[in-house]
């Protein structure tokens, strides 16, 4: 709480709406005139000595009137926002708890509202009730009702199906008691969020109110009846209108920043709660790994067997890995590291199987050799080469011109891999524009069917015209490779690809992996927690570690006599593995069948 | 495509119903009778018995609602109780100027929002995202009719470049037209485009930060494609969706900005009408109103089914 406060937005936030309250308290002790005294002898003065901000036309201090104005301001927006809550909450408690009809007729009127501005709303309440104090609290709060209405029902909406919510109805609580003592203090922090946000609104709605004459008459003054009045007199005393104006907006100011400070002091302390959480965990693990894995400290070798290791100049090499180490970096400055001094290589047609379970930096690795680190994530160290040229330290533009025909990724999730809201065919127009710009439309489209088709995607021409929530995972998951294939990479980095599909989609969708290499030859990175799905794909696999490489070797090999204890480990928590598992069997029959 | 527009239509109507019959109820809701509130001081029994006859408030409800519906679709809203000038010449006269600024301020809101938004969204927690997103807070902070005062203090008093009282038809004088809605545009654009950059943005960065955008890249697109053909049709959904209410926003703030520039719209009607509490031409300005809003609704939820293709009924 107190951290989120020391921001300096926060801070101004505080000190402004405590000046206001104090000013608005304390007005005819502060205020050098009383604000309807008449100075006959100085009308308009401009300012002066005695009129800092000069006077109207009557001789009235400006100064005085603005310090009197705070309170009408304050007044009329705490009295706006408590008519507002108190029909806007329980109206918004109702729709959101009892859903169905209620819920519907209510929101459809919620919405139905939304065609009238709310400042409309005003003007009819004071047209029918006339002006004064009263009515002009009621109109600034009924434009805001509905704001209060719609927050506390979507709140609501997601919360009465929660367990504390189900067990208080289970428990025979009434409806009114569940509502008011069990729902409203979970309420509580958003709504006094929008009511700190909504007294800024609040005071806007009057000063505009009070600008057109609607608010309290002459004898009350506010900020927008005297800038009212300074719009007689732009020409004469353009000075006038700045006061009031500067008034207005920083108290309006004032308060949004404060909601937005209470926002993040309640939302933020858990953040900070949580990245303070990520770090011991980390710190636990470093300490954890000196003391209970001696034998794989971060600069031990990491198990490696088989032919074909890095030292290796092959021409057919693709991709390697040299010594890489990522980190993040802390607010504080410090650094976590999230893989350390980790090598690889992966050949032409060949598919390597990066281990790991959640966490262990599998997917930070593939972002890091895509270019595509997230902001605050870094390489720190080492080399990644692809087909003999480094791209440790190149710029964006340079890793630009070698994404698509160097490489080409598919992430996890079959829905977010492709844009929502373009059709399947535009987005792959879009790719195969990008390797040539000079390709016609007709022949970029011609390209994208055959993308298409190439991916096994079934009635091409139908199916470019479609939106991605219109495809199945895995056919979303097919476009996704047909994307990545456009450049014709040499390497292509499945990250979790299939781990979203069921076992059916995900078999067919690895199948059509395992063909596409055999026949375009590329170098495969097939990031998964599955060891089935590495035991059925891949030729080598490399086991990670919270950030270390612990082991690499060619698939059986590894999987049969596992060099490390992690590995036997992660084998022996696969389920059905013990003894001739019929998955990691399929693995010599489907070699053969691609042979 | 059609079906969405059929669809939409039949939402139309009773909504416009609903809104027909809360305004229509209006005078019901005043304490007393509203023909005395109309007279004031001026009331006798025999005043207000023949204001309530020319009102039709001597005629049961229903009755009367059945005229009212009928006259509205005849074109007939009554007659101002003040001027004795039928409120449907009233608001034909202006509703020009007002849905001149309103356009205009959209216009300026959309191209201001939607770039700063975008602009800031593709670059957070930059020097430049934080001053931008700062000038936004200020913005939904800064009253409307100040900030078009401060406007019409420089560039009309000081600097003389539009002329104060400025309002031309624009089937007059398109030029004049232009120039007499542009500051007025600005001020209702600043209001709108803060509101608008602020969802823009929020879109934007959901929409980068996305697999997609990483699947895009990774495959060869160019960060500039991304940005302006993905990142802001991505960011163009939330701000579609809910322009229908900042549009109810800005003609709501326009009542007041009008007032700064001189302008002849429904904002100076409704403000003496709400006054001298002339309920047959706040009714009017009130039903004008909402009928803008719900056209302009109608016509955006079409362009947002043509952006958002899950939007359409299937």
């Amino acid at each position: 709480m107190r951290t989120a406060f020391r921001q300096p937005s926060a801070l101004f936030a505080v000190v402004v709406v405590a000046v206001v309250v104090i000013v608005a308290v304390a007005a005819p002790l502060i205020a050098p005139y009383a604000p309807e005294a008449k100075d006959f002898t100085a009308p308009l003065s401009g300012p002066t000595s005695a009129h800092p901000l000069g006077t109207d036309d009557l001789g009235r201090d400006l100064l005085s009137q603005l310090i009197h104005s705070a309170r009408t301001a304050l007044l009329v927006a705490v009295g706006s926002v408590v008519v507002a809550m108190l029909i806007g909450v329980p109206l918004g408690l109702v729709l959101g708890y009892k859903g169905g009809w209620y819920d519907r007729i209510g929101s459809r009127g919620l919405d139905i509202a939304d065609a009238l501005p709310g400042l409309m709303i005003g003007f009819v309440v004071i047209a029918i009730l006339g002006q004064g104090m009263a009515v002009l609290i009621l109109a600034v709060g009924l434009v805001f009702c509905m704001n209060f209405a719609r927050l506390t029902r979507a709140i609501t909406l997601t919360e009465r199906n929660k367990g504390y919510v189900e067990s208080a109805r289970v428990s025979g609580l009434t409806a009114p008691r569940i509502l008011f003592s069990q729902l409203l203090p979970n309420l509580a922090a958003p709504l006094v969020v929008q009511a700190a946000v909504f007294l800024g609104s609040a005071i806007k709605v009057e000063a505009a109110l009070s600008f057109l004459g609607l608010g309290l008459g002459e004898e009350q003054p506010s900020w927008g009846g005297m800038l009212g009045f300074a719009t007689q007199h732009t020409a004469d005393h353009p000075e006038m209108a700045v006061a009031p104006g500067i008034a207005i907006c920083v108290t309006v100011l004032a308060f949004s920043l404060l909601g937005d400070a209470i926002n993040d002091s309640l939302s933020g302390s858990r953040r900070l709660r949580r990245t303070k959480l990520l770090g011991r965990v980390l710190l636990d693990d470093d300490t954890s790994r000196t003391r209970d894995d001696q034998a794989t400290t971060a600069d031990e070798t990491p198990v490696t067997r088989a032919a074909g290791t890095a030292e290796e100049p092959s021409g057919d090499l693709v991709l390697a890995l040299r010594n890489v180490d990522i980190v993040a970096d802390r607010p504080d400055g410090g650094t976590v590291p999230l893989i350390q001094n980790v090598s690889l290589t992966v050949r032409r047609g060949e598919i390597l199987g990066l281990l790991g379970e959640s966490g262990s930096g599998k997917s930070m690795l593939a972002k890091a050799i895509l270019g595509l680190l997230p902001a605050g994530v870094r390489l720190a160290g080492g080399s990644i080469t692809l087909n003999g040229s480094e791209l440790a330290g190149r710029t964006p533009a340079q890793l630009a011109a070698l994404r698509g025909t160097g490489m080409g990724v598919v992430f996890q999730n079959p829905q977010a891999n492709l844009s929502p809201v373009h059709t399947v065919g535009r987005q792959l127009i879009d790719v195969v524009r990008a390797h040539d710009a000079t390709i016609s439309k007709e022949a970029a489209r011609t390209r994208a069917f055959e993308l298409l088709d190439l991916v096994g995607v079934d009635d091409p021409e139908r199916r470019l015209d479609q939106y991605p929530y219109q495809f199945s995972g895995g056919m979303a998951q097919r476009v996704a490779i047909a994307v990545a294939l456009v450049g014709e990479p040499d390497l292509l980095i499945l990250d979790e690809a299939t781990s979203a599909l069921d076992v059916t989609t995900q078999a067919q969708v690895l199948d059509l992996v395992l063909d596409l290499r055999d026949r375009l030859g590329m170098a495969v990175v097939n990031i998964t927690h599955d060891l089935g799905v590495a035991a059925e794909t891949c030729d080598r696999v490399a086991v990670l570690l919270r950030g270390d490489l612990v082991e690499t070797g060619e698939v059986h090999a590894v999987f049969d006599h596992p060099g490390h204890e992690y590995t036997a480990r992660l084998i022996a928590a696969y389920p059905g593995v013990d003894d001739e598992s019929p998955r990691l069997g399929t693995h010599d029959q489907r070699k053969v069948e691609h042979a | 495509m059609g079906k969405l527009i059929a669809y939409r239509l039949l939402f139309a109507v009773p909504q416009l119903l609903v809104i027909a019959v809360l305004v229509f109820s209006l005078t019901y809701l005043v304490p007393g009778s509203p023909a005395a509130a109309m007279l004031g001081s001026a009331a006798t029994p025999e005043s207000i018995a023949q204001v309530e006859a020319q009102l039709g408030l001597d005629q049961p409800a229903p009755e009367r609602f059945v005229d009212w519906i009928g006259g509205l679709l005849t074109g007939d809203l009554g007659t101002s109780f003040r001027s004795g000038v039928p409120v449907a010449d009233l608001l034909a006269q202006h509703v020009p100027a007002t849905l001149s600024v309103v356009a205009g301020g959209m216009l300026v809101a959309l191209v201001l929002g939607v770039g700063a938004g975008v602009w800031t969204g593709t670059r957070p927690g930059t020097m430049t995202d934080r001053v931008v997103t700062g000038g936004t807070v200020l913005g939904l902070a800064v009253p409307e009719f100040w900030l078009g005062l401060l406007l019409t203090s420089l560039f009309a008093v000081q600097l003389g470049w539009v002329p104060i009282v400025a309002w031309t038809p624009l089937t007059d004088d398109p030029l004049g037209w232009l120039r007499g809605i542009a500051l007025p545009s600005i001020t209702l654009g600043v209001t709108g485009g803060a509101m608008i950059a602020r969802q823009a943005r929020a879109a934007v960065v959901t929409s980068m930060a996305a697999s997609y955008a990483d699947t895009l890249t990774a495959a060869g697109v160019s960060r500039g494609t991304l940005v302006v053909r993905y990142g802001v049709k991505n960011a163009l959904v939330p701000v579609l969706a809910s322009a229908g209410v900042t549009l109810a926003i800005l003609i709501g703030v326009s009542f007041v900005v009008e007032k700064v520039f001189s302008l002849p719209g429904l904002g100076s009607i409704m403000l003496s009408g709400v006054i001298a509490q002339d309920f047959p031409v706040v009714q009017g300005v009130v039903m004008v109103t909402a009928v803008l809003v719900i056209a302009v609704n109608l016509l955006l939820d079409i362009c947002y089914g043509l952006i958002n293709p899950q939007a359409r009924p299937q």
